[in-house]
């Protein structure tokens, strides 16, 4: 088969590949209708996620049809429609039957490897380094999908693979970090990054209830998405005005937000002064594998008592946390790969009921041979780009 | 000096208890099982006489690696009735791996039986 595979910093290419297999009874394979860039995916372009290794298949948000089932998989048939979460649960540990999917004590066979990063193993994650489990990954025409028995979700209506791809993540990673806020009505939320992420933030926090959202980003087009099809009742571009802290507080009566996501991740962009160069060049030179000015602001900007919600993906250090802050207010942090399998069937039915269609998000649609040019148009954002969408 | 690896297990101490003795990992050393807390399993404890040097750190050949490795695959073989295996790791979690992946892709029919596929 054909799949996109990384073979080295700024380097994606499609190539030949064999056939995936049935390797355990719960497996199934999955021939791929659809499949996307995630921004976590630069990341890894990027060369800023350890242990990725040449020729590993990328690819975590994915779709298709299933195409063989292992005999332990008695829930899919030959011919179901599914989507499949990124995070790999075996639905049995003590993790996931509280359903912490994405921290699942099981479907990671580099725990060990994990465990001296991290203290402990996280879950299994499709194409994502080798930190999860070194699975190959969904830009490709077939996927094999472990524990096919938890994860996967039938679709069984006519609904378009573009409202329903982005369950696999986007969408309920979005929607885990607007519920993290503890969102009862009347709150301010800020949002850090209108990416595709940060926009199924803002559209969940409305759907919560948040009485006003205030979009984050330095792109006019992402803003304007933001407060066109997500909802966002108020902006900030930072290129405009650097210091995020001062306005988002103005634009709360000097409360700040009742809560601040972090939908950036380890390579926010903003800011400048001395912190600012120290991230860039200590991140270069691999001293320092966090760039954390999203998060930094996040703490500074929130008000006192109030909640931070970390969904953008961070992979090991970084300096300069701003501790007093994150006590003295009395802070709480949030955090976490989302645990997708709680929120499938819930949001599944959100978008059958009409109340959301998360295609909105797609500015970008091509041929799976041409994930290459997909990786630099998204990463340099040219042609105002928000989401690539890769059809096999 | 003695070292020491644990792991919880999310069933009931008489059935772990069962299935550590029906299926007799090939662990050295001294095996204690204990009720965890609340509603977390049952906690297997493992006490080593030995630590190994330095070069056999490197090779995974510590037993305490080996113990540690051991305690994982039996807590998946009875949470959830099979060895999770990866492309990069087709054996499933062995010391050995961490140093010598596979890339993320699948498997040739050559290497299956290698892996203990088929």
């Amino acid at each position: 088969m054909r799949a996109n595979v990384w073979s080295g910093r700024n380097t994606v290419q499609v190539e030949n590949v064999p056939d995936p297999k049935i390797l355990n009874d719960r497996d199934a394979i999955v021939k791929i209708t659809s499949t996307a860039i995630c921004g976590s995916d630069l990341h890894l372009y990027d060369g800023y996620i350890p242990t990725m290794h040449k020729g590993d298949i990328l690819g975590h948000e994915f779709m298709g049809e299933v195409v063989e089932t292992g005999r332990g998989v008695s829930n899919l048939s030959v011919g179901d429609r599914v989507v499949v979460p990124f995070p790999i649960a075996c639905g049995n540990c003590w993790a996931c039957q509280h359903e912490l999917y994405s921290v699942c004590e099981n479907s990671n066979p580099n725990w060990g490897m994990a465990e001296k990063a991290f203290g402990h193993g996280t879950a299994g994650i499709f194409g994502y380094s080798h930190l999860t489990g070194g699975y190959a990954g969904g830009q490709a025409e077939f996927a094999r999908v472990p524990y096919a028995d938890v994860g996967p979700i039938k679709i069984e209506d006519d609904l378009p693979d573009e409202q329903v791809l982005f369950l696999s993540d986007i969408f309920p990673t979005g929607y885990m970090g607007a519920e993290m806020c503890d969102i009862k009505g009347g709150e301010v939320i800020a949002v850090f990054g209108a990416g595709p992420v940060g926009q199924f933030a803002i559209a969940s926090a409305v759907m919560l209830g948040a009485e006003q959202v205030i979009a984050i980003d330095q792109y006019d087009y992402r803003l304007q998405m933001a407060v066109n099809k997500a909802g966002a009742t108020a902006t900030i571009n930072f290129q405009e005005d650097a210091d995020i802290v001062e306005q988002l507080k103005e634009m709360t009566g000097g409360r700040g937000p009742d809560a601040v996501i972090d939908a950036v991740g380890m390579e926010s962009w903003h800011g400048h002064g001395a912190i600012a160069v120290m991230d860039r060049v200590k991140q270069a030179a691999r001293l320092e594998s966090d760039r954390g000015l999203a998060l930094r602001d996040a703490i500074l900007a929130c008000r006192p008592g109030g909640i931070v919600s970390v969904i953008g993906v961070y992979g090991g250090l970084m300096d300069k946390f701003p501790t007093g802050a994150f006590m003295n207010k009395g802070l709480t942090i949030r955090t976490g790969q989302c645990h997708v399998q709680k929120y499938l069937r819930p949001l599944y039915e959100h978008v059958k009921n009409g109340d959301i269609d998360p295609s909105f998000v797609i500015t970008h649609r091509l041929p799976l041979g041409e994930a290459s040019n997909g990786y630099e148009t998204f990463k340099h954002k040219q042609d105002e780009c928000v989401k690539v969408v890769l059809k096999p | 000096m003695s070292d020491k690896a644990a792991i919880t297990i999310n069933l009931p101490r008489e059935e772990v208890q069962q299935r550590w003795t029906s299926s007799a990992p090939e662990i050295d050393g001294d095996v204690t099982f204990k009720d965890a807390p609340g509603d977390r399993g049952t906690e297997i404890h493992v006490a080593l006489g030995s630590g190994g040097g330095p070069i056999d750190k490197l090779r995974g050949t510590v037993p305490l690696a080996k113990a540690k490795d051991q305690l994982r695959r039996f807590k998946q073989q009875v949470e959830t009735g099979e060895i999770p295996r990866s492309e990069g790791t087709p054996e499933g979690e062995s010391v050995g791996r961490k140093f010598k992946q596979r890339p993320a892709q699948p498997l040739e029919e050559s290497e299956l039986e290698k892996a203990g596929v088929r």
